[in-house]
């Protein structure tokens, strides 16, 4: 981004720019459209069914290719198999990107937890913003896990620093 | 080609002059390429979830393919070693996670069946009911998105919409919209809420309503009938000789279905139901007859209210469930195929070997022999009208 | 269905002295065969007796598990008694391989069981008989390690090829229970009403 680079977004008159550009990214969030296991299906029936309709909130499941994604869900269970893939899946996506962990076990291993061949949770291998717990979580929780990433996005700063602040600062669990 | 001279697809050892002949001859002299590798997987919007497909292709045509499985292994079989019976009711749910309720029931009927118990009819009568209602949630999901996967963006969404009024009944009796653990061995955790019974009533006008609406829309579409008629041919023994079950091998031809011929198990004994084969064996003939298939569900959901019996929903178990020595096999339809436990116990609480057997399992291992001579685009419609899922294959 | 007792004369006929023993598994027939019969076996099923379909290939170890971090009292966590005891039909030793064939036109199906030896673990492959074993051979062997001589190409189907060890056997060990045990029984809250049925059940 030309703006953020050349150092114009970090002056206190910038202010209502950056909120416009944060309002304008977060009802516009483009969703990488994967999903691994079960809560992939209740993370369908969040966007895909009439009832729960998540397209609503702005939030459109076109990429099928991460290299056009801005948030990633990861639902369903993670292998030590598929960690590799998954590493590289994140890689592919431009910056700024946003992870939701969904369900047990992305979030810790879930009722996996002793399993030999189970990744204990995608947060030892990606950076997370939002926890949604359940199994599967249903779709409403889905939705909020979104609103919450939606409330993050509107509070960023978007110059160069406060970017790199993003990551050091605390997931958010949906409640 | 004989069913006993097949020769095996080891990896790439195939020789793909072998296959020249199939493209056309004038265009092969002139663009004589090489073969090419192609990665479909484990991340890709065709496969229905993380199957990775390695193909070796000769310009469009697939000359060999090796599914590559694996990345939702979870190693189900070690850990219902280290798992109370009740523990295992609740992980073996997501081994097929469209039918959850489905999953459980051979366990419990095979506890059961060492324990020698048996459910009483109510709760039998129950189980069935939920497992007819699973089938038709996971079929009325498959029903729209093979359309999806053949090019139909509609069918989806009202797949989706008439699954969501399944879900709310199972939601309302199990208190899980999937994943219920309903099933406790000797019966069921808690009676039906009162008015589910004309609540599902309704809710089956629905399905039979919706499923007229895939007639239609997608199986009398001459596009979907164009790209799915003579599409990845399964003869009927050499599918059985893979172990292909369900649907799958219905549409082929074989008369084949455990609710009916199979050991008894739940209510099925009581119930009058038409068991549908095709005797094509394409991609169509396995969508038309899962088509049929949910709405003789939708029949014999009904059948089951109008028949349901009073009466306790539960049996006479301790409050520690110990299985007692031996070795039980129960096999059941599933929507997916047929799917079986063998439960070996040694008298303590937790099962000691359990063998389960799934039926995506054996209905992927057919894709090495069905995927020669096929076209890439004609790859994802065989894959969407085997109709497997991932948990299933790997557990 | 057809009876027990006329399958079992059936596929004792056909089999003739490859048979060890036999016996029932709750309406199940299991026959146990000579580990050097184990192809003929699948040849006579498929051929002659017309079972065309195969439902599985697996193993079995029957070693007892050792067990970890057990408390005294602890419903939650099964413990397996530890002795060693086979199943029905017996067992030469720790290891055996089962397998269930079906016949879809007569609605019938039979276990077959053989023993595998512990030192050098090989098994006739039943590839050239029914195709569909190939995949169920290699689980076998990653899960096992059992060798199937006649198979195309065992290598790894499930795990990662840098995997090291054969998992479902007995002394694999489950390393996140070995470094934290499952805690066993918590929370145990009494229902409304009195009585604390409700905790028995521990959770996954």
């Amino acid at each position: 981004m030309g703006l953020a680079d050349s150092g114009l977004l970090q002056k206190p008159a910038a202010k209502p720019l950056t909120w416009l550009l944060n309002y304008s990214r977060k009802y516009s969030i483009w969703m990488f459209q994967w999903g691994l296991a079960c809560c992939a299906i209740e993370m369908g029936a969040a966007l895909a069914s009439p009832r729960y309709d998540m397209m609503r909130l702005g939030v459109i499941p076109f990429p099928a290719s991460p290299r056009q994604a801005d948030l990633v869900v990861i639902s369903g269970t993670v292998t030590d198999k598929m960690a590799p893939a998954i590493r590289r899946l994140y890689e592919q996506m431009p910056d700024p990107k946003y992870v939701i962990s969904m369900g047990s076990c992305a979030n810790c291993g879930g009722p996996y937890w002793d399993s030999y061949s189970v990744t204990k949770g995608i947060d030892q291998i990606l950076p997370i913003d939002v926890y949604v717990p359940g199994c599967p979580p249903r779709p409403e929780a889905l939705i909020e896990a979104v609103v919450m990433l939606q409330e993050r996005i509107q509070n960023e700063g978007i110059g160069n620093d406060e970017m790199r602040k993003r990551w050091l600062g605390e997931p958010v669990n949906v409640g | 080609m004989s069913t006993t001279e097949q020769p095996m697809t080891p990896g790439f050892e195939v020789d793909p002059a072998a296959f020249r002949h199939l493209a056309d001859a004038q265009v092969n002299v002139e663009l004589d390429t090489g073969d090419m590798i192609l990665n479909m997987g484990p991340q890709h919007p065709a496969t229905h979830g993380t199957l990775r497909l390695v193909v070796r292709l000769d310009g469009e045509r697939v000359v060999a393919a090796d599914p590559v499985i694996g990345y939702m292994h979870r190693g189900y079989e070690k850990l219902t070693e280290f798992r109370t019976y009740p523990q295992v009711t609740t992980l073996i749910n997501r081994i097929d996670w469209l039918s959850s309720f489905a999953n459980e029931v051979p366990f419990v009927h095979a506890a059961e069946q060492l324990m020698e118990i048996e459910a009483p009819p109510r709760a039998q009568y129950i189980r069935t009911a939920l497992t007819e209602l699973s089938r038709i949630a996971t079929f009325l999901l498959f029903l729209g998105e093979m359309g999806l996967q053949v090019g139909a963006l509609t069918p989806a969404f009202y797949g989706f919409r008439d699954r969501e009024h399944v879900l709310n009944l199972i939601e309302a009796a199990t208190g899980g919209r999937f994943h219920p653990n309903f099933n406790r061995i000797g019966g069921l955790k808690d009676d039906l809420p009162w008015g589910w019974i004309a609540e599902t009533r309704n809710v089956m006008k629905i399905v039979l309503d919706a499923c007229d609406v895939f007639e239609d829309l997608v199986v009398g579409n001459e596009i979907f009938q164009a790209r799915t008629r003579s599409i990845g041919i399964i003869p009927g023994e050499l599918g059985a000789s893979y172990g292909v079950s369900g649907s799958n091998l219905r549409a082929s031809g074989v008369d084949w279905d455990l609710r009916r011929d199979g050991a008894p198990y739940l209510a099925y004994p009581d119930l009058d139901f038409r068991v549908f084969t095709h005797p094509d064996g394409d991609s169509f003939s396995r969508y038309w007859v899962r088509l049929q298939e949910t709405r003789e569900s939708a029949r014999m959901v009904l059948q089951l209210l109008d028949g349901m019996p009073a009466g306790p929903i539960m049996a006479k178990v301790p409050r520690i469930i110990k299985v007692p020595e031996g070795e039980a096999w129960v096999e059941t339809e599933n929507p997916l195929g047929q799917m079986g436990y063998y439960v070996v116990s040694k008298g303590a609480t937790g099962p000691f070997r359990v063998k389960i057997r799934s039926a995506s399992f054996s209905n992927v291992s057919i894709l090495p022999w069905m995927l020669r001579g096929v076209y890439v685009p004609d790859v994802v419609t065989i894959l969407a009208s085997l109709y497997f899922i991932l948990g299933d294959i790997d557990r | 269905m057809a009876d027990l007792a006329t399958l079992t004369s059936r596929i004792t006929d056909a089999l003739g002295d490859a048979v060890v023993d036999q016996g029932e598994a709750r309406g199940t027939l299991v026959v146990r065969v000579r580990p050097d019969a184990w192809r003929s076996t699948a040849e006579i099923a498929r051929r002659s007796l017309g079972f065309d379909y195969l439902s599985f290939i697996a193993g079995i170890d029957w070693m007892p598990a050792p067990v970890v971090g057990l408390v005294e009292g602890d419903t939650s966590t099964p413990a397996q008694p530890s002795d060693m005891t086979f199943g029905v039909g017996g067992s030469a030793g720790r290891f055996q391989v089962f397998a269930h064939v079906q016949s879809t036109a007569q609605h019938t199906g039979v276990t077959f069981r053989t023993d595998v030896d512990e030192a050098d673990p090989r098994v006739e492959s039943w590839v050239s008989v029914y195709p569909g074993a190939d995949w169920h051979e290699r689980e076998c062997w990653e899960m096992y390690g059992f060798v199937f001589e006649g198979h195309p190409s065992l290598r790894h189907l499930y795990l990662p090829s840098e995997f090291e060890g054969h998992p479902l056997r007995k002394d694999f060990p489950l390393l996140a229970r070995e470094v934290k045990p499952w805690p066993g029984l918590t929370d145990v809250e009494p229902m409304p009403g009195g009585d604390d049925e409700a905790g028995e059940e521990g959770a996954a």
